[in-house]
């Protein structure tokens, strides 16, 4: 399990340099992006507001990044006409990227809804009850970069398992908000807010998937979307 | 698979071609124009291709591609026994044309010719005209019987390969003042007049500039309704253009034979994947 | 691993390139004696070439200020009475009485008349000796071919014998001393023809003799037609046998036969023929056709077939070189085709080769056209005065004649051999030039 080879070896050294300048270019960006959603946590657990501005900041970041390495990606497949692993890669690259940058926006998402409550004094207090979510869904990020930087198809349906657990735990969060509507009508509108946010955690999660996905589709080969997660368990077996 | 990756890294390539291989990927076919079963060449006491199995199917193009070297252009020429003008030239095994053995002593060399044809790498028409050059096949296996039906042969055949336009106001001006794409697809027009069932090319494009080129491969695109066409070609991007199935072939050995689709974007052999991703050639 | 090596290479690399301005300094210098050297070697090719074309140019002008002279020919204007009486004939006789007539002793009164102060007979015998010994004979066709002349004078142009045309060319006329002059006539005789010429009588014309006649013991009468016709008798009969026999050993060679010992074996034996010196072809021809088939000597038939023995190597050589050089890739696209081995030569690769096969047989030819040695063997070195009128018939050819004119003790005789020079190298140029538009005219690119 060596990334190395999978970008290393070819006859054009500088090909093997721009694989390579791309894939740092993609964990950089995975570091910016989970920065991003930890600065959500803070304003999660902080009720702080102030966090967004970094936020913000490091979004603008996340889509320059996004653009040069789709702009990398693009002058490779010009003008190397990657074939078998290597266009694999690029193909990878860039939906994992986008995926990325969702991820970005689906963090910058819940930060503004938590300055939103904030603006409006509304009760921030809610929020925390997605801490818990919310370190899950960024220990599924941690752990989909780490699989993406060693391409590692066995940790990706790891990462799949605990993406299914964070589901659950949605779903937990969701029958939870809805009770606390029924029983209080009158905050519906902020706990709204509350379960779009939580809405979007769960999204960040599935991004998550969909990148561990790639690594799968471009380490075998196999395009495991919308499969069962036994099936690819027995397939990469 | 990680774990063969794993392995090239550590380990010379010679080693996993010289012990005995089986091709991946998928060489048999069911009901094939063409069945290759143990096929061995030899240059004197130099083997030039291993064991190799495989099968050509109907009305299908086959790409074979392969580092300079490995055999790629000599099995080719087996296949309509080319390389009986080489005299220390010895093939072995079983190539069958529909069921037909065609290195059987009763089978005419001239005859197999006409089933299948061949575009070689170099345009070469006969210095003679445009309308000699595609009338030769005819005329020598006597295949009309008069001077319409023939005419009516050279201008079908010029028409296939989208020459008419270009040269019927000078049918009788020498073929070699064509340009190299023109003279290419006139040899292509010049084989395709005989109607043969199988046409090989062996590098058909390679001597042309891009814009040839890219006419040459919509030919054989085109010509692949009717007729069964193995080519050989040095341009991986070619092989993925103009085939349907692509056969990489690795110091004589038949490495991997699979629809080109996969072996382009997942091949199963680490050897396609090194060599088709640039890490061998 | 492969990073190791790179970075080996580099610094190697580094070790190995030095400094640029001290390399471009090498490099001036090197490209300064490189240039010299360029020099040197094109001013060598220059004087070759020079010397070559001052030793053509040498050859040329001495043949052809030697040889000029045999193209005219002196003749002498006088009035013939042809004298019914003295002839005893009359415009009604018969062929065979005309024939029967003494000419001989009717022209030498004739003469005698002219010069009636000619009394001794020494002197009368140089008097007759000015004018060729055919004479009366030719007197006698003038009579045969028109009968009616008799009884009339005619003004006749008498031909003048080879003595009195070389003083007549060279010395008459001129501010010779003694020594100085070229002539074997006495002083009777320079008498006699300074005051011919100055009455005017004396012309010089084109001499169409050289062209109408065979050889003559009589330079004033020799002439080379018949080897001109010999020689093309024995070309044509070299070319007939040489030609096809050498394409086809060449397309066996090249096309069919397998590469092995045996005919690796023939290829040397071929190459070494070339290089046999042609007199032993003519030894050969002489063991062979003369004496052990019994074939006649001196005809151009032998001749032929031993002068394409001699050729036979080179338009082989040469037509195996034109096979060769015809590219694979037509063979290639015939066989491809399925043509037939023999449909691939015949219908491709032979048409392709012809030009370069036609160039090494007109060169062949004009080869046998200027050979001496092996005809010598044969006999054609005879003297033939008749011309031939088939192969079988007994000729010389054109180098062999130049060679006994050579040795002919005459002084007219000189001229003629240079004459006959010019008319050989005046062929051999027009064969070449021949092959030369021969190539260009069929020459195609593929």
């Amino acid at each position: 399990m060596n990334e190395e080879v999978m970008i290393g070896g070819h006859i054009s050294r500088q090909f093997d340099l721009e694989l390579d300048e791309i894939r740092s270019r993609v964990l950089k960006m995975g570091g910016l992006v989970e920065s991003q959603l930890d600065k959500t946590l803070e304003a999660l657990r902080d009720g702080d507001a102030e966090s967004i501005i970094d936020i913000e900041k490091l979004d603008r970041k996340v889509n320059a990044l996004e653009m040069e390495i789709d702009e990398e990606c693009t002058q490779i497949l010009a003008k190397r006409q990657p074939a078998a692993g290597d266009l694999r890669m690029i193909i990878a690259t860039t939906k994992s990227v986008r995926d990325l940058e969702r991820i970005g926006d689906e963090a910058e998402r819940v930060a503004r809804m938590v300055r939103h409550a904030f603006d409006n004094d509304a009760s921030v207090k809610a929020f925390k009850g997605l801490l818990s979510l919310g370190e899950h869904v960024k220990e599924l990020l941690n752990s989909t970069l780490n699989t993406y930087a060693r391409m590692q198809t066995r940790s990706a349906v790891k990462n799949m398992r605990k993406d299914q657990e964070i589901d659950e735990e949605y779903s937990r969060v969701v029958v939870r908000l809805v009770d606390y509507m029924k029983k209080d009508p009158d905050n519906i509108s902020d706990a709204l807010d509350v379960m779009w946010a939580a809405r979007s955690l769960e999204r960040i999660g599935d991004h998550c998937i969909n990148i561990c996905e790639n690594v799968i589709y471009l380490v075998e080969g196999q395009d495991v979307r919308h499969s069962d997660i036994e099936e690819i368990d027995e397939q990469l077996a | 698979m990680n774990q063969i990756i794993m392995n090239t890294a550590q380990q010379p390539l010679v080693d996993i071609v010289t012990e005995t291989y089986q091709t991946s990927g998928l060489p048999l076919l069911e009901d094939p124009k063409m069945r290759v079963r143990n096929a061995n060449v030899f240059y004197g006491a130099k083997q030039a291709i291993f064991d190799v199995n495989l099968d050509i199917g109907k009305n299908q193009v086959i790409s074979m591609i392969g580092p300079s070297g490995c055999g790629k252009s000599t099995f080719l020429r087996c296949l309509n026994r080319m390389n009986d003008t080489i005299d220390i030239c010895r093939v072995e095994g079983e190539l069958l044309l529909e069921d037909q053995d065609i290195y059987d002593k009763k089978i005419d060399v001239v005859e197999l010719r006409a089933r299948v044809g061949m575009v070689f790498q170099k345009p070469n028409p006969f210095p003679k005209s445009i309308y000699e050059n595609v009338a030769y096949g005819a005329r020598i296996h006597g295949l009309t019987d008069n001077k319409v039906q023939l005419d009516e042969l050279v201008e079908v055949s010029l028409i296939r390969c989208g020459l008419w336009n270009e040269v019927k106001d000078r049918l009788d001006e020498p073929a070699t003042g064509l340009s190299g794409g023109q003279q290419q697809r006139l040899c292509i027009a010049r084989a395709i007049a005989v109607n043969p069932e199988v046409i090989l090319m062996d590098e058909p494009c390679s001597a042309l500039d891009p814009i040839a080129t890219a006419t040459v491969e919509e030919l054989i695109h085109e010509l692949s309704e009717n007729f069964t066409i193995c080519i050989v070609t040095h341009s991986m991007q070619q092989a993925a253009r103009v085939s349907q199935r692509t056969a990489y072939f690795h110091l004589g050995k038949l490495i991997e034979v699979n629809d080109t689709s996969q072996v382009f974007t997942n091949p199963e052999h680490q050897l396609t994947e090194e060599y088709i991703t640039g890490r061998i050639g | 691993m492969t990073n190791q090596s790179k970075t080996d290479n580099k610094s190697s690399l580094d070790a190995v390139f030095q400094d640029r301005a001290i390399l471009a300094e090498k490099r001036a210098a090197a490209l300064k004696k490189r240039n010299r050297a360029e020099k040197r070697f094109q001013w060598a090719g220059r004087i070759s070439i020079a010397f070559g074309i001052a030793c053509v140019l040498f050859l040329f002008t001495d043949i052809i200020s030697k040889g000029v002279g045999a193209f005219t020919q002196t003749y002498v204007e006088m009035e013939i009475t042809f004298d019914q009486e003295r002839l005893g004939l009359t415009p009604q006789s018969s062929e065979k009485e005309i024939k029967a007539a003494s000419f001989g002793s009717f022209f030498k009164r004739q003469l005698r008349e002219k010069y009636p102060e000619i009394t001794g007979r020494k002197e009368k015998r140089e008097l007759y000796a000015l004018f060729t010994s055919d004479m009366p004979l030719i007197l006698r066709d003038m009579v045969i071919a028109d009968p009616s002349i008799l009884g009339t004078t005619q003004s006749i142009s008498m031909i003048a014998d080879d003595d009195f045309d070389t003083y007549y060319k060279h010395s008459y006329g001129r501010d010779l001393a003694e020594e100085d002059k070229i002539t074997r006539l006495s002083e009777m005789q320079e008498g006699i023809v300074d005051s011919l010429a100055k009455s005017g009588a004396v012309t010089k014309k084109f001499n169409t003799i050289l062209f109408s006649n065979s050889d003559s013991r009589e330079p004033e009468l020799a002439g080379i037609k018949g080897a001109i016709v010999g020689s093309i008798l024995t070309l044509l009969v070299t070319l007939v046998l040489s030609f096809p026999i050498a394409v086809a050993t060449a397309i066996y060679l090249e096309e069919f036969a397998p590469k092995n010992k045996i005919t690796d074996f023939i290829e040397v034996n071929i190459n070494n023929l070339a290089a046999v010196p042609s007199v032993i072809f003519g030894l050969l021809g002489l063991a062979i056709f003369i004496n052990f088939f019994g074939l006649p000597r001196s005809v151009p038939l032998v001749g032929g077939f031993v002068l394409t023995l001699m050729t036979l190597p080179t338009i082989i050589i040469s037509s195996r070189a034109a096979i060769k050089a015809v590219p694979p890739s037509i063979r290639e696209a015939a066989l491809g085709m399925g043509a037939s081995k023999m449909q691939t030569v015949l219908h491709h690769v032979l048409p392709l080769a012809m030009p370069g096969m036609l160039t090494g047989t007109i060169i062949g030819m004009a080869q046998a056209l200027g050979e001496t040695a092996p005809l010598l063997m044969i006999g054609m070195v005879a003297f033939i005065v008749d011309t031939p009128a088939g192969i079988t018939d007994p000729a010389t050819v054109l180098p062999v004649q130049i060679f006994l004119w050579s040795d002919s003790p005459e002084r007219a005789f000189v001229e003629k051999t240079s004459a006959a020079i010019m008319v050989l190298l005046t062929f051999l140029i027009c064969m070449n030039s021949f092959a030369v538009w021969l190539r260009k005219r069929l020459e195609r690119r593929w």
